[in-house]
């Protein structure tokens, strides 16, 4: 664009938008420190793939209860921007999916990535039941239960939907934070609890996850997070 | 006008959000109600074993009853005013998803009195917290709605919560304490479109 027509419009933004930043904003991601990756990872992972810079806050459950007024809802995540606060894990994900390109590239195909995001929030809701539980043996019972249920039938339907779609993606051509949280979800299952028996019969929806493992961004924040948050017991 | 087909059982469920919605915008659309018998059949043509499912222009199908509202509010001007906003309005609904699960337990019970108890402990440990939050951001808003200073679909989702007839049966006195937030939800519900479609749509439990 012409230069006086450039400055013509970061003129109108200054004097109409009292907000407007020429720098990136100030970024700051407030979760529990354990579970270490838990309802905040989906973000973690999207800031990370587009290497934008965010203060990942954690902080112990004896902190919390000091923490819990000062949130929206009493709940975490949250995250700040610039001093404005916003909750719940899969609005927070899916702003900045939208300002990184992670999103898709239209309407629908936003859409798209919101159902697929919603899918994993609906598991990840399930799996709280077993994850809840106590007792050892009836929490094995119940995750044994859970993986027969819920993930087999979901595997099948998301493997369908990848054949369908033909790119190697969940939506459209490129990468979206559909598949980041398909492969934060499912890494966590396979790395932590269960092992990739469950993914025999979706060749792409395992391709899917290990293609997300080793992309140099993912790679590079998994490296980090492994080391400096190892795995609790 | 894409032509939309919202499929789903006939009750309110987690359709009527999405009702709502293309309603209030005015839009017409097939509200394409099935019967339980139906089910098993239908089941298998939806992506993820689902309902509601959204089809538009006859081919494409969206699941996922908020991501169907979602699509729809920002389709029709009702999903905030700027990706903040947007990002706020995502932020109430998903408030109201976690509110809307807090009344299961609530459901389940069929014992009269069972239900009223188990809806009172709700309503003390859940519902009466969250309104006093949605009744502080209101004062401070402003403008009487959740987001900016117009309508948006979480406003809608509120109003859709706080009128259901579980709601109406058991909680009549929910939002005694919190003016401001009765006063949007019944702004919500006087607002043509939308009256035009709750005086005309199918009674149903639920």
């Amino acid at each position: 664009m012409l230069i006086e027509t450039f400055y013509r419009q970061i003129g109108s933004e200054i004097v109409t938008n009292k907000s407007f930043k020429f720098s990136m904003p100030v970024y700051k991601l407030h979760y529990f420190n354990n579970p270490r990756r838990g309802r905040a990872e989906l973000s973690r992972l999207i800031f990370s793939q587009a290497g934008v810079q965010f203060e990942d806050v954690r902080f112990s459950h004896s902190e919390w209860p000091n923490i819990k007024p000062t949130t929206p809802f009493s709940q975490v995540p949250i995250l700040e921007v610039d001093g404005q606060v916003l909750a719940q894990s899969n609005a927070i994900a899916r702003y900045l999916a939208r300002k990184y390109g992670l999103a898709g590239k239209d309407e629908w195909e936003q859409a798209q990535t919101d159902m697929y995001i919603e899918n994993i929030h609906d598991l990840l809701n399930a799996a709280a039941v077993p994850f809840m539980e106590k007792d050892p043996a009836k929490q094995k019972e119940l995750y044994q239960k859970f993986m027969t249920d819920t993930i087999a039938s979901h595997v099948v339907a998301v493997e369908k939907q990848l054949k369908k779609n033909n790119t190697g993606y969940l939506v459209g051509k490129q990468l979206t934070a559909a598949d980041l949280a398909y492969y934060a979800f499912f890494s966590d299952f396979i790395e932590v609890k269960f092992g990739g028996a469950f993914l025999k019969d979706a060749p792409l929806l395992k391709s899917l996850i290990d293609r997300v493992k080793a992309l140099p961004n993912i790679k590079k924040w998994t490296e980090f997070r492994d080391s400096k948050y190892p795995e609790e017991n | 006008m894409p032509n939309y087909k919202l499929i789903y059982f006939n009750v309110r469920g987690r359709a009527e959000l999405s009702r709502l919605i293309l309603s209030c915008a005015n839009v017409p659309f097939e509200d394409y109600r099935i019967e339980h018998s139906d089910w098993p059949a239908i089941k298998q043509d939806m992506p993820f074993k689902q309902i509601p499912v959204l089809q538009v222009d006859g081919v494409n199908l969206l699941a996922q009853s908020n991501t169907i509202a979602r699509y729809l509010a920002r389709q029709h001007q009702l999903a905030g005013q700027n990706e903040w906003e947007q990002s706020q309005a995502d932020m109430f609904i998903d408030c109201v998803y976690d509110l809307h699960a807090g009344m299961r337990p609530v459901a389940r019970e069929k014992d009269p009195e069972k239900q009223q108890e188990i809806f009172d402990k709700v309503n003390e440990e859940m519902i009466q917290p969250h309104a006093k939050k949605i009744e502080e951001i209101l004062i401070k808003n402003g403008s009487g709605f959740l987001v900016g200073n117009a309508l948006t679909w979480a406003d809608i989702a509120y109003y859709a919560y706080f009128t259901t007839p579980m709601m109406d049966h058991l909680g009549g006195q929910v939002l005694e304490s919190h003016p401001h937030l009765k006063k949007l939800i019944q702004h919500v519900g006087d607002i043509p479109t939308i009256k035009k479609y709750i005086e005309t749509r199918p009674v149903t439990s639920r």
